[in-house]
């Protein structure tokens, strides 16, 4: 049975465990193996549950960069967003 | 009691829905007995809402046609078609679910399939079948029809209408020199106080009206989605109501607020298991009475001000406040937690009332710093005595410097919201 870190991209407790025991020792590198925080919430939950993973094993965890948008937009809002009206 | 009465047919899937007009898409389905919303991306396992406050991304649907609509963020209206994507034949008759079951460990997709070239190339196409969020939109509108942008400028922009924006905004427009506009991606003011059982929507109501009263400007459904240093000195765009704002301000205050964070068991991610906050906004904001048993997971001060607020309604409570939990049962709904030890909890919901994380991202992209806290449930930015972050004009307060909930959140926004007045004087 799966226990769900990011619920976005459906990565488990064992898909985090397995990075780790690769060597991978932080966010960025979990996120990039994982696919973990990629999907359409962008780590809203799950950056700080692998965040507090990783310092239960000593790491000193830096979160992932941040992308715009934090929310999601839809293409029509940006389409002529540089035109001012 | 209650006091929802069904007012309008919605249709799910072609098929008719009674709800409420107004609601929430996720609440009213939940209210009329639907149980799954989504199907995951990738094991096409069941979810339904979690965190209501639209920041989980288990309630995506399609929604007249538009992709990825988030049910908990979109209001119930007369004639609505509402229409669950990524499953089939249905959303709780799901085939393609079968993925979880064929992969009980998960699939690695660094190694699987990689040869034979033929299989490889099967199983993109498969893939690409299966994943992915919905089709696109029936209609795309025409440019020429979609809304310009807009710029703005003013003396202190607040990004969030929680208990420390509210408070900070309208600290710092008491005196009348300067304008103050408050920015909030949901569709009233109040945030954390309408999720809160002994504040609720009366309590967000009368500081909304506080700050309006000293000229503080709220904007709703208007959500800050980035800060783009490199564009004129730097601006901060918001999706208000669908236009771009392309805003500048003297002072920036980040009143974010936190992010509802699950628990780590077996199936968690159930149907059924929400966020304690959420099963405080379904008690609370939306008045629906809570039929059946609530299992409370956490210690906290809102794991039992929700206890102690569902059992005088009347509602069956578990509180479990320090046991582990090892599985939920129940297919496509929990009905259930197993503990550690043996013991066997029957349940029909689980509120989750882990430490909600800072929603730190926007001030991070800022340039403020922030750090992992245990106690403030991730990463909470980091800001001096003032509430000012290391970069000038640029201040934070309440949940998203570390969780403190909802009555320290709103006395941290006023002291901030006086220091940021100063800072202008």
């Amino acid at each position: 049975m799966k226990t769900i870190v990011c619920r976005c991209e459906d990565v488990t407790l064992d898909d985090v465990r397995h990075a780790l025991a690769l060597g991978f020792r932080d966010l960025e590198e979990v996120k990039r193996y994982t696919g973990l925080g990629t999907g359409p919430c962008q780590g809203k939950e799950c950056m700080a549950l692998c965040g507090f993973i990783l310092a239960e094993r000593g790491c000193v965890p830096v979160p992932f960069t941040t992308r715009p948008p934090v929310a999601a937009v839809a293409l029509g809002t940006l389409a002529r967003g540089d035109e001012e009206g | 009691m209650s006091d929802r009465v069904p007012d309008c047919t919605v249709f799910l899937d072609g098929s008719a829905v009674r709800a409420v007009a107004g609601e929430p898409v996720a609440v009213g389905l939940w209210a009329a007995g639907v149980r799954v919303l989504s199907r995951s991306v990738k094991y096409h396992r069941p979810r339904a809402a979690f965190c209501l406050a639209g920041h989980c991304g288990a309630c995506l649907m399609r929604i007249d046609g538009q992709p990825n609509v988030k049910a908990c963020q979109t209001a119930l209206r007369e004639g609505q078609r509402i229409e669950h994507q990524n499953s089939w034949p249905a959303g709780e008759h799901d085939l393609l679910g079968a993925a979880d079951a064929v992969f009980p460990r998960g699939m690695d997709h660094h190694t699987m399939f990689t040869s034979p070239r033929a299989a490889n190339a099967l199983l993109r196409k498969m893939v690409h079948r299966l994943g992915g969020l919905g089709r696109l939109p029936e209609r795309g509108g025409e440019l020429a029809a979609l809304p310009s942008g807009r710029r703005r400028k003013v003396d202190v922009a607040v990004i969030g209408a929680g208990p420390a924006g509210l408070a900070a905004a309208l600290t710092c427009a008491q005196d009348g020199k300067r304008s103050v506009v408050v920015y909030d991606e949901q569709d009233r003011p109040g945030g954390s106080l309408l999720s809160h059982p002994r504040f609720g929507i009366a309590a967000a109501d009368a500081l909304a009206a506080e700050a309006r009263a000293v000229g503080v400007e709220l904007r709703c459904h208007a959500a800050a989605i980035a800060w783009y240093p490199e564009d004129d000195g730097g601006l901060l765009a918001i999706d208000d109501g669908g236009v771009l704002t392309k805003l500048t301000a003297r002072r920036y205050i980040y009143a974010t607020g936190s992010y509802d964070v699950n628990a780590l068991f077996e199936n968690n991610d159930r149907p059924g298991i929400w966020a304690a906050r959420a099963v405080g906004l379904l008690a609370t904001r939306y008045r629906v009475k809570l039929a059946g048993r609530t299992a409370i997971l956490g210690d906290g001060a809102y794991a039992h001000a929700l206890a102690e607020a569902l059992a005088s309604a009347g509602s069956n409570v578990e509180h479990l406040a320090s046991e582990r939990v090892l599985r939920a049962r129940g297919r496509l709904w929990v009905s259930g937690l197993d503990l550690e030890g043996g013991r066997r909890v029957r349940c029909d919901r689980v509120a989750v009332a882990a430490v909600p994380a800072p929603a730190s991202e926007l001030a991070r992209q800022h340039g403020a710093a922030v750090e992992l806290r245990a106690k403030g449930g991730g990463f909470a930015c980091l800001v001096d005595g003032r509430g000012a972050t290391r970069v000038d004009q640029v201040y934070a307060c309440g949940d998203v410097c570390g969780f403190v909930g909802v009555e320290a959140a709103r006395a941290h926004g006023h002291s901030v919201g006086r220091a940021v007045a100063e800072s202008l004087a």
